[in-house]
């Protein structure tokens, strides 16, 4: 399966924001509560990433885990991707 | 265990606690002068809690929903069928029918095989199918109003003692966690969205809340999610149940696992417990906790499927209503919102599988020539300011011009 760089699903968070009135801030550990990302937009960002997969992401394999920061979005769509 | 078959407000004086406020069902606020029959449309629990109560009380013929789930024409067939129509802000719109109320009666929408929300009919008893006295427990009650499993929740605080609960209004969906924490909330109901978001959002946060019996339904229940809470939760009591508007709650497994035990489709007919059974891959269930009018076996419009020894539900056989999160929205409500945009010729708006929430509102829409460009986060922004959180369509495909069937219909 090919896969959504890091970057590219970082743009693709900014262009979820945007379209909800808000900007995505270039630092990684901003924390999601402040900057209003919530769970509808981190399934939509799922949606925009498995579109320019077009393949489905697996949410089943990972384990447990904290999302509290950006940074820590974009390292579980990375997860995800190599699940 | 004593069983009891009143439905009498022991629980008047459990605490309820609302936008933070420790109140009880007692000393909730009161709605004025509440028509009968009425249907009350509500944006906040607190109000839905407040016409439980009067419908307890008074015995009134009730119908309660949130106001995003009960589009323009289905309020004029209410209205024609005798319901006055109470909006959020308390604004009542008369009956267009003037006829006796059926006093008792309770009012559940459940998708119907249209797709489109009808009406099934209960009383507070038809409703209140916990009946064994249960150890004191603080019930978090994140449902929406109207909704079955809302019925559940709030009938077992209503009717029995030292059962209290916290109620979660839609804003607070994110947090829930702290607030249940800081609340004592001992006992939770929740769809397997509900629980996968806290759990993905905060397990630390979700860990410190002090449960003692998980419950999960009103979607299929994976085996990994029941994992996943077991792992959180070693000591508590975890349950997942099917009930429906229709047929009650019909299936508790307490188990551990997915499904049902197979073993279960030929048990010996008991009338106090439903009877299951299989009609080519749809569930059927007689049941004793069934609505008004639909004695015998009920075909679910659910799918199920074999897994060694369970049965496993597997989804809707076909529905149109859209469940993002336990949530639901009418796809109409939402095309009509997309098609009042001045820049809008034709909407089609679907449910789309997405991690989290289980299905999100998708739509596509073909722009009007006429007017000048369009982009999906105009749209967005527009249904934003016109739809619950949930109803507002994520992803907007724009076609070149409008799709057409064989049957001239455009499938919307």
């Amino acid at each position: 399966m090919s896969s959504v760089a890091r970057g590219r699903v970082r743009e693709l968070m900014g262009e979820v924001m945007t379209a909800q009135g808000r900007s995505l801030p270039a630092d990684d550990t901003a924390d999601l509560r402040e900057i209003g990302f919530r769970s509808l937009d981190f399934s939509e960002l799922a949606l925009r990433v498995e579109d320019e997969l077009g393949d489905e992401l697996n949410f089943d394999a990972p384990g447990l885990r904290r999302i509290a920061t950006v940074g820590d979005v974009l390292d579980f769509i990375e997860q995800l991707q190599s699940a | 265990m004593t069983r009891r078959r009143s439905t009498a407000l022991i629980g008047d004086d459990n605490t309820v606690v609302v936008s933070g406020k420790r109140l009880t069902w007692r000393t909730l606020h009161k709605l004025p002068q509440l028509p009968s029959p009425a249907a009350v449309l509500v944006d906040n629990g607190a109000d839905a809690l407040a016409a439980l109560r009067h419908h307890a009380v008074h015995g009134t013929e009730l119908l309660v929903a949130t106001s995003s789930r009960v589009d323009e024409r289905m309020r004029e067939e209410l209205g024609e069928s005798g319901f006055a129509i109470v909006l959020p802000d308390g604004e009542v719109t008369p009956a267009r029918l003037k006829r006796i109320e059926e006093s008792g009666r309770a009012w559940l929408l459940t998708s119907g095989s249209t797709g489109r929300p009808k009406r099934i009919g209960h009383t507070l008893e038809s409703l209140t199918t916990v009946t064994t006295d249960q150890p004191p427990r603080t019930w978090l009650l994140p449902y929406s109003p109207g909704t079955y499993a809302w019925w559940q929740v709030v009938t077992i605080s209503l009717t029995q003692a030292d059962q209290g609960l916290v109620v979660i209004e839609p804003h607070e969906l994110e947090d829930w966690p702290s607030i249940a924490a800081e609340h004592g909330v001992t006992a939770a109901s929740g769809t397997p969205t509900f629980w996968r978001q806290a759990i993905y959002r905060d397990a630390d946060a979700l860990a410190d809340v002090p449960l003692e019996q998980i419950t999960l339904g009103g979607e299929p229940v994976d085996q990994a999610i029941l994992d996943q809470l077991r792992e959180i939760f070693p000591k508590a009591r975890i349950s997942w149940i099917y009930a429906s508007s229709e047929v009650g709650a019909s299936i508790v497994v307490h188990d551990g696992k997915a499904g049902f035990p197979k073993s279960w489709l030929e048990r010996t007919p008991d009338p106090d417990r439903p009877i299951l059974s299989i009609d080519g891959d749809e569930l059927v269930i007689r049941s004793p906790h069934h609505g008004a009018g639909l004695v015998g076996a009920v075909h679910t419009g659910d799918r199920v499927e074999y897994d060694g020894d369970r049965v496993l539900i597997t989804g809707r056989l076909d529905s149109d209503e859209i469940n993002v999160g336990g949530s639901k929205v009418s796809a109409g409500v939402v095309r009509n919102v997309l098609m009042g945009h001045p820049g809008v010729s034709w909407a089609r708006v679907f449910a789309r599988k997405a991690p989290l929430v289980g299905r999100m509102v998708a739509a596509e829409v073909v722009p009007n020539p006429a007017l000048g460009p369009i982009t999906d986060a105009d749209l967005v922004q527009w249904c934003s300011s016109r739809l619950p959180d949930f109803g507002v369509p994520r992803r907007i495909k724009f076609l070149d011009e409008i799709p057409q069937k064989e049957t001239l219909k455009s499938d919307v």
